[in-house]
């Protein structure tokens, strides 16, 4: 139906649990790193690296692993840090990355 | 109270420097180029959204003559405004506008979200496609306006329509009073995707 990548990428999850926050139709980010791993993450899967629903499937996990914390220990809600920890996990299963090898990438 | 907040533009940080150590980590690769994420942003931000209701809907107001073929013929009125390719293809070959006037209200729902056209009125807010704002909407759309802050009066006409994948429905809402003075680009700017779905109205700048 959608002819775009980005089109088809962004209508899958909306009404979904991954869906992003949004303000007045459109995208909605409060920081700039926000903008940058959301345009990673569709980039990197319009390349080929890894399929869309791969990505959205390790991104409701994340999801629903944050509110099964219990409050004691829960951070507060943020869309976009379960999206990056998404991100990452499946660009290590796709072996994009290797396993630790952002941790490194931060250490140097 | 200060340790949580602390905390917390720890992590903002933490993921800032995350996310930046991924994109050179990935561009250094060769997976990621450096200008992939603003190409595929520039998407959202310049080529499909609400901008482009908003533009559709100034031509009607400053244009009666177009208004009237954006009412007969939908399609092919948007296409008249030349925007980038798909954006009056893929989704907007089936779309329907219908106008506000003194005496109708138009309201729109969708059962199938998936059929809403959000390259021309924008991505939906969450509420969109509650199932409890969907049957109300059909069953007392007073009311869920009324809630909206959108009041209807008595006598005027109310009505519904329930964009699926053969019609997706866009509000050409009333052009708010004393807008003479205005252009059409500053008037596309008081447009917004609430009121391209007939939840709300447009009103006029402030200032003016």
């Amino acid at each position: 139906m959608f002819t775009r990548f980005e089109e088809y990428a962004a209508n899958q999850m909306l009404g979904q649990p991954d869906s992003p926050p949004r303000s007045d139709g459109r995208l909605y980010f409060s920081e700039e790193w926000q903008r940058t791993v959301f345009g990673m993450a569709l980039a990197l899967s319009k390349a080929g690296h890894f399929e869309w629903e791969d990505f959205r499937q390790r991104l409701i996990h994340s999801i629903a692993a944050w509110e099964r914390d219990a409050c004691d220990g829960q951070t507060t809600w943020d869309y976009y840090d379960r999206y990056t920890l998404a991100l990452v996990a499946v660009l290590e299963e796709y072996g994009v990355l290797r396993s630790g090898e952002l941790e490194q990438q931060l250490n140097d | 109270m200060s340790e949580l907040f602390a905390y917390e533009d720890d992590r903002e940080k933490g993921n800032a420097a995350r996310v930046r150590a991924l994109e050179a980590l990935l561009i250094k690769k060769g997976v990621l180029g450096s200008d992939s994420v603003d190409t595929v942003l520039r998407h959202f931000e310049t080529v499909a959204g609400p901008f482009n209701g908003a533009r559709i809907v100034a031509r009607a107001w400053t244009d009666p003559a177009y208004k009237q073929r954006l009412l007969d013929d939908t399609p092919k009125a948007i296409a008249e405004l030349g925007f980038p390719l798909g954006m009056d293809g893929a989704e907007g070959e089936h779309m329907k506008a219908v106008a506000n006037t003194a005496d109708t209200h138009n309201l729109i729902i969708c059962t199938l979200c998936s059929c809403y056209p959000w390259p021309v009125l924008g991505l939906p807010p969450y509420w969109y496609k509650d199932p409890v704002f969907r049957a109300r909407g059909v069953r007392e759309p007073r009311a869920v306006l009324r809630e909206f802050g959108v009041p209807i009066a008595q006598e005027k006409e109310v009505k519904v329509w329930d964009s699926s994948a053969q019609i997706r429905w866009f509000v050409i809402p009333e052009r708010p009073r004393h807008t003479e003075h205005l252009d059409e680009a500053a008037l596309a700017a008081l447009v917004t995707p609430e009121a391209m779905m007939g939840v709300a109205l447009v009103s006029a700048p402030a200032a003016a």
